[in-house]
């Protein structure tokens, strides 16, 4: 059973069922894995379909006239960017620039949104934006990997047909529900936000379709992998859009958001730090906080680092100085306990890999921008056994 | 959880194998579950002495890093080599393929001092 301070999202008991290991998350009693453990579970996203239950995720809702101002006027990401029916990642900073939150933004209608924070910052973003936080009323079932869609097919049509960043009213089961084409693991996929009377009725039809439950250890696994950026880890106090390299979601022709003079000064200075790719040369990875090293001196530290199910190594994203001049390429290291790891420089986005050019061929076009996540994953593991004692 | 009858057992969640005048050494079915999926394991050298209580390596899942503590003292005479490339056998076989490495154990009745079976299982369901 969960403390009884815990958010239990709707479809806990399906959870504890199935055999989960549950840990407290950002105030919410959630899956870590279940019993295929998290590698299996990673895969089945990349090379079928896969379903994570991300109701902890906050959804603070916007209604009536004015709403899109208030969106407009607080946040980096200019609406004038898409329209109603779409998705649009964007952050809510801190006037010193620094990322408060990164939210995905629903535009459900003219004057509607659902705007929807990580677990821990639902009140922050609240407070910044106004609206009202709908987060118990209902679940998000999030079904991601190169089959989600005919997974998903299988249970709702009208939910599996809703567009990339496109966002969709459906009906399930009688209930009004959205769908919206979005998701934090690289792949395509769906997010189906349902009334709590029904989560474990979608949920049972999705897993009986073949999307295989995947919890947030193989969130945080495949966002890495997708170099998507992690709140209290690649964002936060201190570290702004510019610095993560998410400039695009910044939209300077708006005259204002929150943050946006210090991030402006920023601009024009240039960016003291910024984030890269690690890829280390075998299986141990380094992990956030470890220092990260060029020819003896530190020039920055680790954001976060996993082993990587997919490449078969380890990799990291680290926030280094620009002063440091690393580029792609380069040999660098990361100190972990006391010992050197070598590791490559490399694009943040390590999955897909990049594809080999045949020569003669140009060089192959910048990859798209991140697709936005607006989520959390776990930043302190659940104790180990005693004796085991984690770091 | 399975706790074989063959062997004993550390507070640290360790079991011991005696075979001869050597023991070998692992991490037990309930250490594994709760590691959650081993990605990596840094195996002591040959030749290095412990004492019980001693590092003995490092065990790293897709969630968290942890010690392996000597759960008896002695000299490390062998590895399990093959856990480079497949550490996941620490957790699909924790008990045989996965064991971590063997050691010559000076006082071979310092095994006496650790948990049976039926005491680990008590540790670990109580």
């Amino acid at each position: 059973m969960p403390a009884a301070s815990l958010h239990t999202s709707p479809l806990d008991r399906v959870h504890v069922e199935l055999g989960a290991k549950m840990i407290e998350f950002g105030g919410w009693h959630m899956p870590l894995a279940y019993e295929a453990g998290t590698v299996a579970e990673h895969r089945a996203c990349r090379t079928g379909a896969a379903v994570f239950d991300v109701s902890h995720l906050g959804t603070v809702e916007l209604s009536g006239p004015g709403s899109g101002d208030r969106v407009q006027e607080t946040l980096t990401n200019d609406l004038a960017r898409i329209a109603p029916g779409r998705a649009q990642y964007s952050h809510l900073l801190d006037a010193d620039g620094s990322v408060a939150d990164d939210v995905i933004v629903w535009w459900l209608d003219v004057d509607r949104f659902h705007v929807m924070p990580n677990a821990s910052n639902t009140d922050r973003v609240r407070a910044a934006l106004g609206g009202e936080d709908v987060t118990a009323s209902r679940a998000v079932l999030s079904v991601q990997g190169p089959d989600a869609r005919r997974v998903l097919a299988e249970v709702s049509g009208p939910a599996a047909a809703v567009g990339h960043f496109g966002v969709s009213p459906f009906v399930w089961a009688g209930r009004d529900c959205v769908a919206a084409g979005t998701g934090y693991t690289g792949e395509d996929g769906v997010e189906c936000a349902v009334p709590e009377a029904v989560a474990e009725e979608l949920w049972a039809a999705v897993t009986a379709a073949g999307a295989v439950p995947a919890g947030l250890g193989a969130r945080d696994t495949l966002r890495l992998e997708a170099g998507l950026p992690l709140f209290g880890h690649e964002l936060g106090p201190g570290i702004t859009p510019l610095q993560a390299g998410l400039g695009w979601v910044v939209a300077w022709e708006k005259p204002t958001f929150v943050g946006r003079d210090a991030l402006w000064r920023e601009r024009c200075d240039g960016p003291r730090r910024h984030l890269v790719g690690l890829r280390f040369d075998g299986r141990q990875p380094a992990r956030q906080g470890d220092p990260v090293l060029s020819t003896g001196e530190v020039i920055g530290e680790v954001t976060s680092g996993n082993f990587s199910p997919m490449l078969g190594i380890g990799i990291a994203l680290a926030l280094v100085g620009t002063d440091a001049g690393v580029g792609e390429g380069d040999r660098i290291s990361a100190r972990v306990r006391g010992r050197e790891l070598a590791a490559t420089v490399v694009p943040t986005r390590f999955w897909p890999p990049p594809v080999a050019r045949q020569p003669g061929q140009p060089p192959a076009p910048p990859a798209a921008p991140p697709e936005g996540p607006a989520e959390e994953v776990p930043q302190s593991p659940p104790a180990p056994p005693s004796g085991h004692r984690a770091r | 959880m399975d706790v074989p009858d063959d062997r004993r057992y550390s507070i640290d969640h360790e079991w011991v194998l005696a075979t001869g005048d050597r023991v070998r050494v692992g991490i037990t079915d309930y250490a594994q579950d709760a590691l959650g999926d081993v990605v990596y394991v840094e195996l002591p050298q040959v030749g290095l002495e412990v004492r019980a209580g001693e590092s003995l390596g490092e065990v790293e899942s897709t969630k968290s890093v942890s010690e392996i503590y000597a759960p008896i003292g002695g000299r490390v005479t062998a590895v399990n080599s093959e856990l480079a490339d497949a550490p996941e056998r620490m957790n699909s076989s924790p008990y045989d393929q996965g064991w971590i490495c063997e050691l010559d154990v000076a006082d071979q009745s310092s095994i006496h001092g650790l948990l049976d079976a039926a005491g680990y299982r008590e540790l670990t369901e109580g």
